[in-house]
């Protein structure tokens, strides 16, 4: 079709002659970026010194040789690993459950015809807007009625997919599968689920890595529920660091050496999950 | 030909001869096709009747009690606990606050979100590298962040303070005064959250096809005119989405205030409650001031008003985004 | 192929979701038998914060009690533990056997007193008022006399200062100067103006909530009464208090920090401030704040404005919902005991409450390096003793204290009228007390 020769294009305010993106566009994204990550670049520079970094008029440019000592003495301190562990499993159950129930949700919303479903998704729409401060109390008692207190099942299960995920896969999922491909399928014989496996999964992939991203970073970060829910034999990662704040003293740089490694695995997450949000892949299906 | 059709009744297409296998096929599609959306939205529901629901219900009831926590014997009051929040001043300091702190953050966010999107949709090189680089500000661990940002906002060692005054500025107490809280907390805000919205309004943009923005090339149509008459328009469920989710998490702000605040793990919102939001009032009135059946007629009370603005939101936006797609591209 | 990927995909997080919900164990509390036959294993939890000192002893009890298994459960933050405390006591379920609990938030626990043990009836007859300094065991009991918590630790009021900024303001600190200087909180605040003219303009005391907490701690009668009603406008002392601070406050005698942020940490290293209120669990803090380089600078004395006070301090409590309560009396007593305490002493810091302790040879000994080697066990021994009248606290005096008073007087060093800021003050202790 209609590829743009590349001596066609103008050079427009954003765009250079080969419609590559020129330095205004580059130099704002750097200026984003280097605001986004100042703040990481800080801490990790307390976390590789000591506190006294803190209190300088103007911090220091390079990282100091202290971030292992301080790496260890977060080992030696809190149970690292095991909530480590417990985190990795806790994200990843949650992840996987939430992407998959609001793909087939928001697929049903999006796509399929039955009674009630307007009312339905205004309903979901509608829980987003409850404060869930006071929601502890009440779901610690049915948690503790249900005897899953303490355990991850009980960090697990309210979360196992959320109205967030559901409203973001319908809206992806509106446009992002042309019916005409349903269509196609039905006159095959296709099923309902294959239909969503094999026509709706594949064309919504990216809107699902970034569902995916967002709720195993919200599941790493929670904090205030496993704070309350969790036996003290079993924290989740955020639980463990609060511990590195014990005493009337505050380390900081030892906070921080342990807020740091605990962010490493969310990079790795992110760096495998983010080659995802590339479409195209059913774009040619129609016309063809 | 009426004995055919007796023996085949359920055979939809009508086609004579076929034996009774077909039927219960067409049976089973048939049902397929009727039944299994609901089978499909069930997951949500079985899991919000456990968690989301009885929740609601218990804070609703709770709201109508003069019940303090660990109360066995709380007395009914009737809806006395609302008349009296609207009678109250520190709830309606802290809605002001909650808008005012909104408006500051979810505004500017959402439209430098979607330009950053804008900018992330073209060729760049190490693609990923910046996406992941925007998104890391929402990876940042709660606890690191009240460390980092009391030493940012600090009024008398703060690093902000001590550039300000390197350039020769005055220095600004950022938790005392009611809009300088305001505009640090809004920063704070929109540090963490920009970079979230700009992955889902990318996201979208990815799906747009590029035949339509090479034709509009064709056409002669610059890149800001490509973007308002070709992208925008086509953005508009998910422009929906980000709308209605900022401002229900804009109005719900809870964490960015409380972590801002100079003495450690206060509700307050502030020295004389100037940044103190709604549900920072309702987490001091339940876990503070042990008043739950006060916390819960303010949670319902905060319900109501996030649905209005919600409301009027989504009305407003998918105006916008309609007239702007009205006039063709070209 | 990829059909079959993502199948296994699919497979495992359901099959994951399926180990965890059932392999992870189920509550501590559910599971646990009500009554133990002998040779049987008890389980207690007991939850603590901040730092007590305890992870040596529970092995020795262990070793003690060989049918009894000990399971901590540590929360760096004390305001993050009481509201999980909270949280539980609402909830009904979910607390530790043995609890332990703050001063500052005994007051809040007070009304609920009725989740509590009686520990004088369930506990051993040796953990009785003669273990403790007598305001001490007092303030653990609940209107009704019940004994809600066995003492743990306390904090003894002193003065710290440092003798290298008070020389260069030509301020003698020689032991009877320090007394007449430190003698009242008028001689107090009055020095504190001198220091402010000599040393041209740097601050005396680092944050005007310090120190009405320690004046208001001093007061025969609290926020409320014994019959808890509230007594800020009434009370002559609160009010007295509150204008001589702001007063001082206006003399720019404050460095306006708040303490326990990063900000506090940087006005100890930048000697923004000249005398601290401390109690005994500040000298650490005084020692990592301030770091090295101020090693022999700071001091501590005895001289305290108004003789003395107290400031923290906890108590260990058994939940109605233990299901082995008098096993937990029974370990709650033995760590409160003048011995363990004082191990606990060494190896953390948390200043004993019991009186053999506080006579103990060791601790009586106990030099401080870095406050230029002072006797500070023995310092603050006396101090203890100086604590007679234990204050009264209602429902509600914890929170007045930290949540009002803080931010009012806060808001006072960061501009606001003292006469806005008590209307403030008055304004939120109704409120809380409503």
């Amino acid at each position: 079709m209609a590829v743009v020769p590349q001596f066609l294009r103008r050079t427009g305010t954003t765009t250079n002659r080969i419609g590559r993106p020129n330095f205004l566009v580059y130099g704002l994204l750097i200026a984003f970026i280097l605001g986004s990550i100042f703040p990481f670049y800080w801490s990790g520079l307390v976390a590789s010194r000591d506190n006294s970094v803190l209190t300088d008029h103007l911090p220091p440019l390079l990282p100091g040789g202290n971030f292992f000592h301080n790496a260890a003495r977060v080992f030696d301190t809190v149970p690292f690993w095991k909530a480590l562990g417990n985190s990795l499993i806790v994200a990843g159950t949650v992840t996987l459950t939430t992407v998959l129930f609001s793909s087939l949700a928001g697929f049903a919303f999006a796509k399929l015809r039955f009674r009630g479903k307007n009312g339905l998704f205004v309903f979901i729409v509608v829980t987003l807007a409850v404060p869930t401060q006071l929601g502890i109390i009440p779901l610690f008692i049915a948690m503790s009625k249900l005897g899953w207190a303490g355990g991850l099942q009980a960090v697990i299960v309210p979360n196992l997919v959320t109205a967030f995920g559901v409203f973001w896969m319908r809206q992806y999922t509106v446009d992002a599968v042309p019916y005409e491909l349903i269509e196609a399928a039905r006159v095959d014989g296709c099923s309902m689920f294959r239909i969503f496996w094999n026509v709706c999964l594949p064309a919504v992939r990216p809107a699902a890595a970034v569902l995916a991203m967002f709720t195993f970073m919200t599941s790493w970060n929670d904090f205030l529920w496993p704070l309350i829910v969790l036996d003290a034999g079993n924290p989740t990662i955020q639980l463990a660091l609060e511990k590195l704040q014990s005493g009337y003293y505050v380390d900081y740089s030892l906070v921080l050496a342990g807020t740091t490694l605990a962010t490493i695995p969310i990079l790795i997450v992110f760096l495998l999950l983010g080659r995802q949000i590339v479409a195209g892949i059913m774009q040619g299906a129609v016309k063809g | 030909m009426t004995t055919i059709e007796k023996i085949a009744p359920e055979s939809a297409a009508g086609r004579p001869g076929k034996s009774a296998r077909p039927a219960l096929r067409d049976r089973l599609s048939r049902w397929d096709v009727k039944y299994s959306p609901y089978l499909y939205v069930a997951p949500f529901f079985i899991v919000f009747a456990i968690v989301g629901m009885f929740p609601l219900l218990y804070t609703a009831y709770v709201s109508l009690f003069h019940w303090k926590i660990g109360d066995d014997d709380p007395s009914f009051i009737g809806l006395d606990n609302y008349t009296a929040l609207f009678a109250d001043d520190q709830f309606w300091n802290s809605v002001l606050n909650t808008l005012s702190i909104f408006v500051l953050s979810s505004g500017p966010q959402i439209v430098i979100a979607v330009l950053l999107a804008a900018m992330l949709n073209m060729r760049l090189r190490g693609r990923t590298g910046w996406r992941v680089g925007i998104l890391l500000p929402y990876a940042a661990s709660l606890v690191a962040l009240s460390i980092i940002f009391s030493n940012l906002f600090g009024p008398q060692f703060g690093l902000i303070n001590n550039v300000l005054e390197g350039l020769g500025l005055d220095r600004v107490d950022w938790q005392a005064g009611r809009l300088p809280s305001h505009f640090a907390i809004a920063l704070m805000v929109n540090w963490r959250w920009t970079g979230y919205n700009a992955l889902i309004v990318l996201a979208a943009m990815q799906a747009i096809p590029k035949e339509l923005q090479e034709a509009a090339i064709v056409d002669g149509a610059g890149a800001i005119r490509r973007f308002v008459s070709v992208t925008l328009p086509l953005l508009r469920p998910t422009l929906i989405f980000v709308v209605i989710t900022s401002t229900i998490g804009g109005l719900q702000i809870f964490t960015e205030p409380k972590l801002f605040d100079a003495q450690p793990g206060s509700n307050n919102g502030g020295s004389t409650n100037q940044f103190q939001t709604v549900t920072l009032y309702l987490y001091q009135s339940a876990f503070e001031n042990f008043n739950l059946g006060y916390a819960s007629a303010i949670a319902w009370v905060l319900f109501l008003l996030i649905i209005v603005i919600a409301l009027v939101n989504f009305l407003v936006t998918r105006r916008l985004a309609q007239t702007s797609g009205g006039k063709k591209w070209l | 192929m990829r059909q079959i990927r993502k199948g296994v995909l699919i497979a495992v997080g359901l099959a994951m979701t399926a180990a965890v919900t059932t392999a992870c164990g189920g509550s501590d509390n559910a599971a646990t038998p009500a009554a133990a036959g002998p040779g049987e294993k008890v389980e207690l939890t007991v939850a603590t914060f901040n730092q007590f000192g305890y992870e040596d002893l529970y092995p020795e009890y262990e070793a003690l009690h060989p049918n009894i298994k000990i399971t901590p459960r540590k929360t760096g933050d004390s305001g993050q533990y009481h509201q999980e405390l909270i949280t539980k006591i609402a909830a009904g379920s979910g607390l530790a056997d043995i609890q332990a609990l703050e001063e500052g938030h005994l007051s809040d626990i007070m009304d609920k007193s009725s989740k509590f043990n009686d520990l004088s009836k369930i506990g051993p007859a040796d953990a009785n008022a003669d273990r403790w300094l007598p305001w001490k065991y007092d303030a653990g009991k609940d209107k009704n006399g019940r004994l809600i918590g066995y003492g743990t630790d306390m904090g003894p009021l002193a003065m710290c200062y440092r003798t290298d900024l008070l020389a260069a303001a030509n301020i003698p600190t020689d032991a009877a100067s320090l007394s007449a200087m430190f003698a009242t909180w008028d001689s107090y605040f009055a020095a504190g103006e001198q220091y402010v003219s000599k040393s041209g303009g740097k601050a005396w005391f680092d944050s005007a909530a310090q120190n009405f907490n320690a004046m208001v701690n001093q007061l025969p009668v609290g926020y409320l009464d014994t019959s808890d009603k509230l007594t800020i406008e009434s009370n002559p002392g609160i009010k007295s208090a509150w204008d001589k601070v702001t007063n001082a406050v206006a003399k720019g005698e404050s460095a306006k920090l708040t303490a326990f942020t990063p900000e506090s940490t940087a006005g100890f290293k930048a000697s923004a401030f000249a005398t601290k209120v401390c109690p005994s669990w500040m000298l650490g803090t005084v020692k990592e704040a301030a770091g090295p380089e101020n090693a022999g600078k700071w001091a501590v004395t005895a001289a305290f404005p108004g003789g003395g006070g107290n400031w923290g301090g906890s108590y260990l409590t058994v939940p109605t919902q233990s299901k082995h309560p008098k096993e937990a009396a029974e370990l709650a007593a033995w760590l409160t005991a003048p011995e363990q305490q004082l191990k606990a002493f060494k190896a953390q810091g948390p200043f004993p409450s019991q009186v053999k302790a506080l006579a103990s040879p060791e601790l009586q000994s106990e030099t401080n390096d870095y406050f230029g080697g002072v006797h500070a066990g023995q310092l603050f021994a006396e101090q203890a003793k100086k604590v007679n009248k234990p204050q009264y606290k209602g429902p509600g005096d914890g929170q007045i204290q930290q949540n009002v008073a803080g931010p009012a007087l806060k808001s006072v060093e960061q501009g606001t009228s003292a006469a806005d800021a008590w209307n403030q003050f008055v304004a939120g202790a109704k409120k809380i007390t409503k």
